[in-house]
């Protein structure tokens, strides 16, 4: 079976009722500080699995 | 200076601790929708870290949507009955979130206040009755969050009861206010919110200056009442030609008062804002300076930071890799897809800033009616034509992410909801090269 990939992260959530605000604090850190996060993500996504649709 | 920065990382890394403990017990008193099945695979919601992750079909499957409670592999999705779209092809099977306009009665008067908020509110205002019955039909939608704001929603009696019945659906329900009114019952029901920020758009006199009176002792206090009572606490930042020189003082301020992030909203020219954009808006130097500026002050001061949709044009100057902004689901203008809006009277819109979009057969949408809407052909009008974009979007590399800035400012300053974002770096050098028609001087 083909492994599966995350798209994208939103991080956060968006208290703001007049935009979609989207968190940039990773642009800091750059694409190899998200290369180590997200297959923490995937395992924790496996890990603890999404009952129902 | 290196020991302060020390303590500072410590605390915030023992507050962002506390954080996702305080969550996971919320998690268990009010379960969230944890997923939703899309045609590209499907999004899950995270509540440690709080995350939407965007997976593709062979992820959705690795991570159990297509199974039962039990474990047991159910039939494919109907919308898997297709190909498999990449993220941002299509528009989502339903907003992430929605922004409720609950109330349009606010006593403060900001000058450049976006939705012309006034003491008497709005004509025919909804009540606690059909809010409920909007939040019903935006967790059969499979929406996982709302934005309520206002007016000033806080001073609302029912805004308990509306966020109670938001966490029973699933949905959870995120909170603006000024801070000005309504704080004590605020106080009281904060832990139904999963984030709550106060705006405060400037320091000490330059609050006056941006906003037209004299709040910032109360906004302060407020923020303060607040973070004491609840971890999940930040502030939004109107960012205007007055305070962009603040914005270290404000990333500093935040950092003193342990705010969970600080939110960075670009002046739109709506409501009493129309009238006072050519005043308040920022300078082409200011949005040429603009990413370089918050990096620096959420590195020194070590605070989270957001960007509304309406920055990514000038994130975009920088040339930031691609696929980066793509991984953190950084996009331009999502109204009608990523996110939609409604009115005090409840009526749809695809974004907060927006009008209502034009009837379709006869049909002026509320947002109790979203379902019905969504999947018309030509629903939110100009807001899904992105594609059809004018030079110089078209054959802009970004376009795909920024889809042409945001309408709401091409639309007061050309006329033309489609027109590429008259203040994006790129669109001003290109009108430099070729002078056009728009009447928006470069400042």
């Amino acid at each position: 079976m083909r492994r599966g990939k995350i798209l994208a992260i939103k991080w956060g959530m968006n208290p703001n009722s007049s935009s979609l605000g989207v968190d940039v604090t990773f642009l800091l850190a750059g694409a190899t500080v998200l290369a180590v996060i997200t297959p923490i993500v995937g395992a924790l996504l496996r890990w603890r699995k999404p009952a129902a649709r | 200076m290196r020991a302060t920065a020390i303590a500072r990382l410590a605390a915030r890394g023992v507050d962002a601790v506390r954080g996702a403990v305080a969550r996971v017990r919320e998690a268990r008193r009010w379960p969230a929708r944890r997923v939703r099945i899309e045609r590209f695979g499907a999004i899950v919601q995270m509540i440690a870290p709080r995350a939407l992750v965007f997976v593709d079909r062979a992820m959705a499957r690795q991570v159990g949507v297509t199974a039962d409670a039990h474990g047991a592999t159910m039939p494919e999705p109907a919308l898997w009955a297709g190909p498999e779209t990449e993220l941002g092809e299509l528009p989502l099977s339903a907003p992430l979130e929605a922004h409720l306009q609950l109330t349009n009665r606010c006593d403060a008067g900001c000058q450049g206040c976006y939705t012309g908020a006034s003491a008497e509110g709005a004509p025919g205002e909804w009540g606690l009755a059909e809010w409920t019955r909007a939040i019903d039909e935006l967790a059969d939608a499979g929406v996982f969050h709302v934005a309520l704001g206002g007016g000033e929603s806080a001073t609302l009696p029912w805004l308990g009861a509306l966020a109670d019945h938001a966490r029973r659906r699933g949905i959870i329900p995120n909170l603006t206010t000024s801070g000005l009114a309504g704080l004590d019952a605020l106080l009281a029901i904060s832990d139904r919110f999963g984030q709550i920020n106060v705006s405060l758009d400037g320091l000490g006199a330059t609050y006056a200056q941006v906003r037209g009176f004299d709040g910032f002792a109360r906004a302060d206090a407020a923020i303060r009442r607040l973070r004491a009572a609840k971890r999940e606490v930040g502030i939004n930042v109107v960012v205007t030609r007055h305070n962009f020189d603040e914005l270290d003082a404000l990333f500093a301020y935040a950092a003193d008062h342990r705010l969970s992030e600080l939110e960075l909203l670009r002046f739109k020219p709506s409501g009493r804002g129309a009238r006072a954009y050519d005043q308040l808006r920022c300078s082409d130097a200011q949005h040429r300076a603009f990413l370089p500026t918050i990096l620096a002050a959420a590195k020194r001061h070590a605070v989270r930071v957001k960007v509304d949709c309406s920055y990514t044009p000038m994130l975009a100057h920088h040339r930031p890799d691609r696929a980066l902004l793509a991984q953190l689901a950084v996009y331009g203008c999502t109204g009608g897809d990523f996110l939609i809006g409604a009115k005090p009277a409840g009526q749809l819109t695809a974004c907060s800033f927006a009008a209502p979009p034009p009837a379709l057969a006869g049909l002026r949408p509320k947002v109790s009616e979203l379902r019905a809407y969504w999947d018309a052909p030509d629903a939110f009008g100009a807001f899904r034509r992105w594609r059809d974009a004018a030079p110089p979007c078209a054959t802009c590399a970004y376009h795909a992410l920024c889809r042409g800035g945001c309408k709401v400012v091409s639309a007061h300053v050309t006329g033309d909801l489609a027109a590429p974002d008259p203040e994006c770096p790129r669109v001003v050098d290109h009108r430099a090269a070729a002078p056009a028609r728009v009447r928006l001087p470069v400042v």
